[in-house]
This record gives C-alpha cells, structure tokens and sequence, in this order.
C-alpha cells in the first residue's frame, strides 16, 4: 500500500492559539459563468455557491468559499477517505465539465489546511498579514484570499476565533514554522 | 570632582532606585526614569562628544528626538553595539554602557580637535575643494577622511536581538500624546471610534507634564494637574490603544504610517533577554491626527556651541521632570517669552538665574512680569555676542542691539556663567505632514510654518499646528478635533483657562557680533559642522536653491535631518538673496523622522525566515539520501546527492551516467502544472503556443514554446490532452505563476469570449520522473496491469494507471533523450510512490539525480532550458525551433514580432553547440566568443550559456549564442579568458543520439 | 503603500496587487496585416502620463482579476476602479 504523507502532522499550543493541520478534507475547485452551472451545483450538493463576495455557504458537511466572481473552493468538515473524494470529484466533473457548463479540478492535496483557534488568532496573524480583520473577525462565515508573510492564503472564519487557512502545499512548511515562531512572542 | 546637581524633590524620577551604569568607562550613578542625558548632566557632565568637521568639544543640547550633540555608542558588543543613538532619548537601565564618538583618542583629548584652529581654511564643501585632484588620489584621501570623520562603529556580528512586525487597523491614530493628543484621544474614544495613540516617551503628557506655573491654570488648577487627571481618565476607556515608548518613523500615502515600538531598550540586561527588542507597527488609519508638538530653536550667535549651552526648554525639563540642575550659575538669552518660564522654574528650585538676555525692546506678557516679580535681571535689546570656555561654557559677553538689529553697539558686558540656555522661539514639527505630502504655508508674524493643505484624511492639532498658547491650543484643538471626527465632545467646552499670551515678537537669524564675520563661529547645524557663514559662502559662490545650498554645505543633512538648523538656515539665504522666506520654501522631510535599526525594518525576516522556501512532497527523501540543494525560485530542488568522498563534478558525473546505462529518478514536482478546461481549451492553446493544438488527439503529449508578443521566448513545457475539452499544462519551474498570471490576462482582458477555465494544480501533484533503458521494466513492476508496448504507449503520450488503488497519470516523455516516464500522483503518495520506484529499481542500480544532472543530460541533446539558453532577446528562430513555429495558424502570441525588420536579421545571436579543440576543457558559462584575437577592440559575437562535461560523450560541450551563428558551423572560434584562450568550434546544438533512437530503446 | 479598492473584493492593501500598465491599448485583430510601425505602436509606445493615467491593474494575491484604475501619476490619488470592458468614469 501507499502511505498517505501530509506535509505538517502536528498540532501546537500556545497561550490562547491552537494551530493544528486537518487533513485529509477533500478540496475541490469549482469554475464557471452562467446560472446553468450555479444551479447544477445547488443540485448535486444541496448547497448554493455564493454570489457574494468574501463569503461562504455549507452544510453540515461541506463549505464552498467564494474565490472570485467565476471561482469557488468546496472544503469537507470532516476527515474524508479516498474513495469519497474520487467520487465526489467524479460527480461534479461529470454533471459540470463534461457538459461544458465550468470547470473541477481536485485540489485536495493542492491546498493544506491549517486551523487556527484561540481568542489571540488574529493577532497572530496580524504579525504579518495586511489584511484588516476588524470587520472579518465577527462575520462568521467570512472569507479572505490575501498574504500572510509574503504567502498567498484563503482564510475562512469557521467560527468564533476559530479559523480554517487554506496554503498552497509546498508553502506550508515554511508558513508552519513561521506561524509557530510568531505564536511564541504572542 | 564631580557635584550632585540633583534636587530633592524630583516627581519623575524614582531617587530610591538607583542605577549604575558607564559612560566612556567611568562607572557613574543615575536614577530610574532618567535618560542617559540626564543622568550624565546630574554627574555635571556636559561634554559628550566632538564635532562632525572641527572636532570642537559639544555638549548635551536638548531634551529630545531633536538632539544634534549627545550622538553616543551603546554598548561593546561586537553584536549589539549601536551608533548614533541620541543620549537624550537612551532610558537609563542597570548596566547601559555608551562612550563618545567621532573623538580619538578620548574626548577629553582629540588629535581631529587640530582641525578647529585650520578652521577658516576649511569652508563650506572643503572636501569636494581640495580633495578632487588628482582624480585617483581619492582612494588615498578617503581612507584619511572617513577615519577621522566617523560616526560610530557599525556592529561587526550579527544581530543577536528578536524583532517584530504587526500591521494593525484603526479609525483614529494619533500621533502625540501630549496635552491636544490626550485630548483627540478622549474625544475619539468615547464617540466609539477604534483609537490608537502613540508617543515616544515613555509616559504621556508632553511638556504640560510638568508646567506647574501661575501663568499656565484649567479650571484653577496648574496645567500639569489637569492634565494628569485627563490622562489617568484614558484607562477606562475601551476603544483606545496607548502605545509608548513608540515613534512613528514615517508617514505615507493613504493613511499608511510605520511606528518603531521600543520594547525592551529600557529594561536591565538579562530582563531583556528572549523578548521582541522593537516593533515596526504598520498602520493602516482611517483618519490620522497629528499633535507632535513643536521644537525649540537655538539662536544663532558666535561660539553657540560650547558644551553648557542648552535649549531653554531643555533646561526646564531637566530640572521640573528630571530634578537635574543643568548649571548652578545659569544665564538665559531669548528672542521669545519661553526663556522666562524656565528661569522661574528654575528660580523656584533654588537655582542662581544671573540674567535673561532678550533680543526685544521690552514686553509685559504675564510671565515676564511674574519673573520680573521675582527679580529676575534682564537685558533688555541685548544680544549675547560671544561666549568662553574651552569644555564647558564659563562666560557669556552681553552686548546692546541697534535699532535695526544689524549691529551692536556700547559697552561689552562679561556675565560668567555655568550655563546658557537658549531660545528662538518654536518650529512645528511638521515632519510627519510633509511626509505624507501635505504642503506647507508661511506664517510671518512669528515666522513658522504651518501644516496647509493634505490629499489625505488627516489633521495637525497643537502646537505643530502653529497654536503656542494654552488657550489657544486646547480650543482649537478642540474645534478642530470634533469637527474632523463629526462628532461633539463637550467636555472641554467650558474650561476656565489663565494663560500667559506672547505679546511682543522680535527675530533675528543670525545675531550679530563686535567681530568681523570671518572671525565668528555662528553654529547652524551643530552635527555636520556647518556655520552661517558657510551658507552665506555657498551665496556668493552662486547657489540658490536651498536643495543646493543643503547639499552644498551638508545643513540639514546629518543624522539629525536638520531638526535644530533648517529653520536658519532657510531665513539666513532668504534674509541674504533678499527673498520671502514664504516664497523660499522648505526643503522636503523624508522618512524616516528618527533613524531606525535595520533589524526593526527587517523584522522576523532573518535566519530560516529571510525568504519563503518551497517543498517538493518528496523533500525528506533527498534530505535523507544527503542532498546538496539549489535555489530555484523559492523552490528547494535536489542539486546532486555525492556519495562519500564525491564532490559535485564526480557525483554528476556518476549520476549522468547512470541515467543514459540504466535507470535515473527525478522529483519533477516543481513544474508549474495549469488544468486547463473549457469547450475552447484547444483553441486557447493555439492562441497561446506557437504550433497547432486542434489536431492533439486525447491520450498524447505536445512540448510547446511560449512567446511573449515581442517574439522572444518566455516558457516551454509539455501539454497533455486529458479529454476533450481537458489538458494538463506544465511550465518550468520558475516561470509557473508568470505564465499562469499571463495566460489569465488574456483570457479576461483579449478573449473574454473563450470558454476556457485555468486552475493551478502545481501542488496537487507529485511527478516522480525515471528515465534510461531499463525505465520500462521499473514502471512495469510498478503498475503490472499497465501495457508497455510502444504500439500502446508511444512516446508522448499518456495512461491513467492505479498504484495501489490510488490514481495516476503517467506521461511518456523524455527531458534527456532517454526512453522515460512522468508519474503524476496527489502529492500525498509521492513520496511512497518515489520509494516505491527506488524499490522496484534497485536491481537495475537506479540513481536519483538532482538539477545539474538534468541541466547536463539535455544538453548532450540540445534541449533548451528558458531562462539559461534564452533571455528574453532569442526567438524561436534564433534558437534554430523554426520547426515548433506553425506558419499555417493565423494568429498566436507573439507571432507577428517574427518577421519585424529586426526579428528577420540574418546576424542575430544563435543558438548553436560548441566543441573546445581540448575534450577535457570545460568553458565557463557567461564566457565571451570572439573570431579573432589580435584585433582590438575584439568584437564579441556571443557567449557561451550552458557548458558540461559529459561522460555519455567523453568530452566537454557547450551550448552558445553568436552572432549569425547558424552560418559558422564549423568555424574555429576563440574564447578568451583570463589567463589563456581555449579554442572552439562551432558545432550542431544536438550532440548525442541525433536519431533518438534511446527513446524508443 | 496603496489602499486599493478592488471592484470585486473589496478595499485591500496594494502589496495584494501588481501593476499591468497602462490601459486600453487593444491587442490588434488582425496583426499580420500591419505593418511594423504599426505593430510597434501597439507593442512598445506607451503614453507615461504624469498626472491622471487610466492603468491595469490584477488583484494577483486575492481574485485573480484584473481591473482598471484612474490613477494620478503625480499624487498617486486614485480617482476610481472599473471593471475590463467598462469605459472609464469621467474623470
């Protein structure tokens, strides 16, 4: 068998900041235009993609971050097994790509997801993300797309002082590290 | 030897703490809440320092940011000393050592001292005068000059303190925590606005602090109680953030400002440890105001620079917050009524007031009268026309002004002194608003400029804003505070205020003397060294702009930015070009308003922090097989991985020849990897590459060179059609984001029409490449149900596969001219599917080879690498790929540049391969090309781009462009270097299996 | 550093952006037909106006979109943000 490697396994405290890596989630990144391709994704996962900006829409299962005006990014809540991602993958790709309507592409080991919990979350994060959380930190559900240290990151705020990063694999090491060393002086 | 100029009650400071520290190696005494200048002033210690050109003796001058003297060196540590820090600004702590610079051998004792007595031979812009010729005598000269003109030491070491940054977000900062900022703070606050105020020092309050005067009353209390009661009333309010000890460092567009918090500077040695030192707050401000106060101005007289004379101001603060006695004997000299309120605080703590020397007629302000009161002399129309004393002041000469102020005149009177303190008048610190590109007017009755128009959101409240009178600052602080934040604060509406009001103004720039002007010495900018009568030289030697004139005579350029010396030294050239000073204008103010350490800039960007590293799912494999890393972008790729005793020529040599004789495994994964879908995907590609697309059937593979719309070169990759409307895309591993970027803006800007979706999969996939004869037969043992044959697999093409049960694609294609194979797997197998390809090909001796292997195995065949062989001048035709440009498409990117006048040029730099007459001379990538040797100038036609030895072919090639190369196959060719010329011929790029037969084998 | 406000997602700070240059030069249809001058016009002349320049810009590190800006080169004050395809706001 293959082993399954994510790049961090590991979880951290800090006073009052919790940083842990989930995985595996299935990630999905969805594409397209019209309503054909909105409503074909309500269909499929009783979730309607959000039209407006910075925001989400989920279930008890899964989210669908807004990205941009044609793009979204569906996470699951919980850990999910391999066979679960393939067919949700096939699924969309299906009744989406294969009819023209947008594009899915699995991103699930694109992107790793790093939690961050705890009532100092932000201000880790203020050490080195110019984003203004003001607003965002009381909107649940909110979701930004901007830099922490110089990375390209997707923040959605899960819940109170509870918040899902999304980083690009290879960059997660060095965010991981730097996030810790930034923990520490907090 | 040294008194105790302390009094007994001083409020600020804690005389039952003591602390010792060293300044230039005597251990001396200071109390918490001291500075390092106040502490050294109780120990009557004045002299600090020596001056910038003359070396002459300097003293403490003031109390602040504003300090052009007190420049000291803290602390030894080869790691931490640091120079140019202001003693006035340096809080005493347990242990703190500075010493005195640009002096040697002491300051007691400078040899550089010779200097003051040449003086009159060393005018404004000396250096530039004397030192120009002979032009390659500079190297000499430079030695001598910055030897004796240092300013401090830099650190030798690294820097062994933590720093910090933190952005942070607010609806009003405000920068000044004395009494108007106190003020806006509250008003902000309590109208629910999210406020931050900041301030330098380490309590807030400013100078009302401590202005406890019968002039200066609210509501029949002395100013400073009020205050104190104002500022204990900030704690509970909720929206505010107090941030001490916090200078803001620059202000920029839109609200943006940089803040230096000092965190641990003040604390003892081993309380520092393991803690931030600085913070650089980012500040994003809705709205920003500014109530940073103003400066006290020096006179300008002759000999204003003794050790011993002190900004009036100054001495206030030393003795109402500091308890220090600047002298026991203290003169004062003024154009302006802020003279008087020292000399009664001074009186009042039981200090000898000999006289105030006052350039005015008379007044009969409240103060001057309270002062009068107390019998208190003064000199009416007088000036101070020189003073003595080598290290420290001992008399002053007190002279009558004319009537016109232009000269002096009846009897010279000798007052001795310890000490004279001096004041002309207040400068806005209008730094900050400049900076942000406010533009300033001239006001002329006393002589300021003041803060006029912004494009930003931001207000000057205070005395910054020109406002000197108490009434007149709380009001219009007030006013203008509600009015900015659209809100009504009524709590300071009523106030009953007693405050004394300047009546009579009077000034004169530079003051005149009973001596001619060539034989005085009227400091302006006491750091650089520079005089009066230096800026009245560069005059008359024809210079204008006041940029000039700075630059010129270097006023205003020290590390002090000229805080003190830029006032005069405008009104002096307007005064002497006879100009309004309003039409003169300032010269600009740049960040940052106080020097800032560099690790403050850099914040936590050090050590494994100093740029962002990228890693492959397969990194802790090579790490394991001892790997030598390159950079590649950000990206961590394997270099080479020498065995024992190998160095990189013997382990690549090792790993190119394995790969061609039996098997060699790459990590691929830093290709960029684009997923393109879209029922115009095939259309899109077309536009994009220079060859045809619509014909790719499903399943194969097609290298593709990308152009930019110049015509030059600017990625490759392979594309793989995945399905109808579906392909994989992959890009070097340096170009990924440009072109993932380039693609996109063609997509929304030009051809909005085409349905095409572009998604970034570079992470998502781990691509584990094996290549060499026996690659077959370890893919095979891999996926067994896989067929292998080349009638179904074919060279550039693609399969689905299982490992395991997990999906992968695997692409046959070759980078190296070998028979090979892409595994693309979800990045999280690709380190069990790497180790599961090492398994599997252990009996064929498979290699892992890094980057140089690559780089050298795909030049044996001539493939390009964008970036190494091309440099955004080479086109597909200058890199001989006429037979990648489609002539049939109608349009594609870049296409039209292929046949501009210059792109048709037959003596374009080629690309073409190189063979040295000597096999085993490897020639240095970035060596010239020339025809001949004899001939100079020699023309260089090119230079060589990637150079090997490879052990395939037993000799050394090489990859170059030259100029027309394409016609000179087989011409010999001269490369010089720098102790030999290796002679070259002029080959075919491609140098080993021109029939690709090893793909298929 | 800019305070950007980018039409989709919102104000955001410049170092989330990269700058494209200037705005509203059209990529020619039918490129073969022009001549080298003409060609050269589209490619290389750009105007480098000081004062109000209409520029590309791309929200690189947030949507991936890009967007246009009326932007003054001697105060960098922007005026407004557009949408591709949509005329500039008069100025």
């Amino acid at each position: 068998m293959l082993n399954y490697n994510s790049p961090i396994k590991d979880s951290k405290n800090y006073s009052e900041i919790k940083i842990s890596e989930v995985e595996p989630t299935v990630k999905i990144n969805l594409r397209g235009k019209n309503r054909d391709f909105i409503t074909k994704i309500g269909k499929e996962l009783s979730i309607i993609p959000p039209a407006d900006p910075n925001t989400s829409s989920g279930n008890d299962n899964l989210n669908i971050l807004w990205l941009s005006p044609d793009e979204w990014l569906i996470y699951s809540n919980n850990k999910i097994d391999q066979k679960n991602i393939d067919d949700l993958e096939d699924k969309l790709y299906n009744s989406i790509s294969k009819v023209k309507i947008g594009s899915v592409t699995n991103v699930t080991d694109h992107w790793i997801m790093i939690n961050l919990k705890g009532s100092k979350v932000f201000e880790l994060l203020s050490t080195g993300c110019p984003f203004n959380f003001n607003k965002f930190k009381n909107l649940k559900g909110a979701v930004t797309q901007t830099l922490i240290n110089h990375t390209d990151v997707i923040i959605h705020n899960k819940n109170n002082n509870d918040l899902n990063i999304f980083v690009r694999r290879s960059f997660s090491n060095h965010l991981w590290s730097w996030m810790n060393d930034s923990a520490k002086f907090i | 030897m040294s008194k105790n100029l302390r009094i007994a009650n001083s409020k600020f400071i804690d005389q039952t703490s003591r602390i010792s520290f060293k300044f230039d190696g005597k251990t001396l005494y200071g109390f918490k809440g001291d500075t390092l200048a106040s502490a050294l002033l109780a120990n009557d210690i004045h002299l600090v320092g020596r001056s910038f050109k003359y070396h002459r003796p300097r003293g403490i001058m003031s109390c602040g940011s504003e300090e052009p003297n007190a420049i000291v060196q803290l602390g030894n540590d080869p790691s931490m000393t640091e120079p140019n820090t202001r003693a006035t600004e340096i809080e005493l702590y347990e242990g703190l050592e500075a010493s005195s610079q640009n002096c040697w051998p002491s300051v007691n004792f400078d040899i550089g001292a010779v200097n003051n007595f040449f003086s009159p031979l060393i005018p404004a812009a000396f250096y530039y005068k004397t030192f120009m010729w002979p032009a390659n005598f500079w190297k000499l000269y430079e030695y001598f000059i910055r030897k004796s003109a240092g300013l401090g030491k830099s650190p030798t070491q690294p820097d062994k303190d933590i720093y910090d940054h933190r952005y942070i977000h607010c609806d009003v900062l405000i920068v000044g925590g004395g009494i108007s900022g106190v003020m806006a703070a509250k008003t902000a606050a309590k109208n629910n606005l999210n406020t931050v105020l900041i301030d330098d020092k380490n309590i807030l309050g400013g100078t009302t602090l401590f202005q406890q005067n019968e002039s200066f009353k609210i509501n029949n209390s002395y100013s400073n109680d009020w205050l104190k009661k104002e500022i204990e009333s900030l704690n509970s309010l909720k929206n505010l953030t107090i941030k001490t000890r916090t200078s803001l460092a620059a202000y920029h567009g839109y609200n943006y400002l940089l803040a230096r918090e000092n965190l641990t500077d003040h604390l003892n040695i081993n309380e520092k440890k393991d803690k931030i030192r600085q913070r650089l707050w980012k500040i994003r401000a809705e709205k920003v105001i500014i109530a940073t106060g103003a400066i006290e101005r020096p006179l300008i007289f002759n000999n204003n620079d003794r050790p011993g004379i002190i900004l009036s101001s100054s001495i206030k603060k030393y003795i109402d917050y500091y308890g220090v006695k600047c002298g026991q004997k203290i003169s004062l000299f003024t154009n302006n009524d802020s003279a008087y309120e020292t000399a009664i605080s001074l009186n009042n703590s039981g200090v000898i007031v000999n006289s105030v020397v006052d350039i005015r007629d008379k007044t009969n302000s409240l103060m001057v009268k309270q002062a009068e009161k107390l019998g208190i002399k003064i000199h009416w129309k007088s000036t101070v026309v020189n003073t003595n004393g080598y290290k420290k002041i001992n008399s002053i000469e007190i002279m009558k002004l004319s009537d016109d102020g232009v000269a002096v005149i009846g009897k010279k009177i000798k007052e001795e002194c310890d000490c004279l303190g001096i004041s002309g008048g207040w400068t806005p610190r209008v730094h900050l608003f400049t900076q942000s590109g406010g533009k300033l007017k001239f006001r002329d009755e006393d002589n300021v400029f003041i803060p006029d128009k912004s494009e930003l959101n931001q207000i000057s409240i205070g005395s910054c804003n020109g406002d000197f009178e108490l009434d007149e600052v709380i009001k219009n602080s007030l006013n203008s505070t509600n009015k900015f934040l659209n809100v009504d604060n009524n709590d300071y509406k009523n106030l009953e205020i007693i405050s004394s009001k300047e009546i009579d103004k009077k000034n004169i720039w530079l003051l005149p003397s009973d001596k001619p002007m060539g034989k005085t010495k009227p400091f302006l900018d006491f750091q650089n060294d520079s005089t009066a009568n230096d800026i009245k030289l560069a005059l008359r030697e024809g210079f204008k702009s006041i940029e000039h004139v700075k630059r010129y005579t270097t006023t205003g350029m020290a590390t002090d930015q000229g805080k003190l010396s830029n006032m005069h030294a405008l009104g002096i050239i307007a005064e002497t070009a006879g100009v309004k000073m309003g039409e003169l204008g300032t010269t600009t103010f740049r960040p940052p308003y106080t020097p800032l350490t560099f690790g403050a800039i850099v914040g936590r960007n050090v050590g494994e922090f100093f740029d962002i590293t990228r890693k492959t799912p397969i990194h802790d494999c090579h790490v394991e097989k001892k790997a030598e890393f390159e950079n590649v972008g950000q990206w961590k790729r394997a270099w080479y991985y020498p065995k024992k005793n190998e160095d990189m020529h013997d382990a690549v040599q090792r790993e190119s020849k394995a790969a061609r004789d039996s098997a060699g495994i790459l990590d691929a994964s830093t290709l960029g990897k684009i997923d393109i879908q879209g029922s115009d995907a095939s259309e899109f590609l077309n536009r994009v590459y220079t060859n045809a697309w619509s014909k790719l059937e499903i399943g194969k593979c097609r290298y593709g060179l990308m152009l930019n719309e110049d015509g030059m070169v600017y990625d490759d990759g392979v594309t793989t059609r995945l399905g109808e409307n579906h392909y994989l895309m992959t890009t070097t591993t340096g170009g990924a984001a440009n072109v993932l970027s380039k693609l996109e803006d063609y997509l929304q800007t030009e051809w909005p029409e085409l349905d095409v979706y572009l998604t970034s999969v570079t992470d998502q996939y781990a691509t584990v490449s094996i290549c060499g004869p026996n690659s077959k037969k370890i893919l095979s043992k891999i996926i067994p149900d896989l067929n292998l044959s080349d009638d179904e697999f074919p060279h550039m093409s693609y399969k689905n596969g299982l490992i395991d049960n997990i999906k992968c694609r695997v692409m046959r294609i070759s980078f190296t001219g070998e028979h090979s194979y892409e595994i693309n797997i979800q990045s999280s197998y690709g380190k069990s599917v790497w180790e599961k390809c090492f398994e599997a090909g252990k009996e064929f001796n498979i290699t892992p080879y890094g980057t140089e292997t690559m780089h050298l195995l795909r030049a044996e065949k001539g493939f390009i690498i964008a970036g190494q062989d091309t440099d955004g001048t080479m086109t597909p035709v200058d890199l001989q790929m006429n037979w990648i440009v489609s002539k049939k498409k109608f349009d594609f990117i870049g296409k039209r540049s292929l046949y501009r006048s210059d792109t048709i040029r037959e003596d374009r730099k080629q690309l073409v391969g190189l063979l040295t007459d000597d096999p085993k001379e490897v020639l240095e990538e970035g060596a010239q090309i020339v025809a001949e040797t004899n001939k100079k100038p020699i023309e260089m036609l090119g230079h060589v781009t990637s150079s090997y030895y490879s052990p395939n072919l037993k000799k050394s090639i090489a990859l170059a462009v030259v100029k027309n190369g394409k016609k000179l196959k087989g011409q010999k060719m001269f490369v010089p270097m720098k102790n030999k010329t290796i002679n070259v011929t002029i080959t075919d790029t491609v140098f080993l299996d021109k029939e690709n037969k090893r793909l298929n084998a | 550093m800019f305070l950007i406000n980018c039409p989709y997602c919102g104000e955001r700070d410049q170092s989330e952006f990269s700058a494209g240059g200037e705005a509203h030069i059209v990529r020619p249809k039918q490129p073969t037909e022009l001549s080298d001058g003409q060609w050269a016009e589209f490619l290389f002349m750009r105007k480098n106006i000081k004062g109000v320049q209409l520029e590309r810009w791309n929200h690189a590190h947030g949507c991936r979109k890009w967007f246009n800006m009326v932007r003054d080169t001697s105060n960098d004050k922007i005026h407004a943000v557009y949408k591709m395809g949509e005329k500039p706001p008069i100025k």
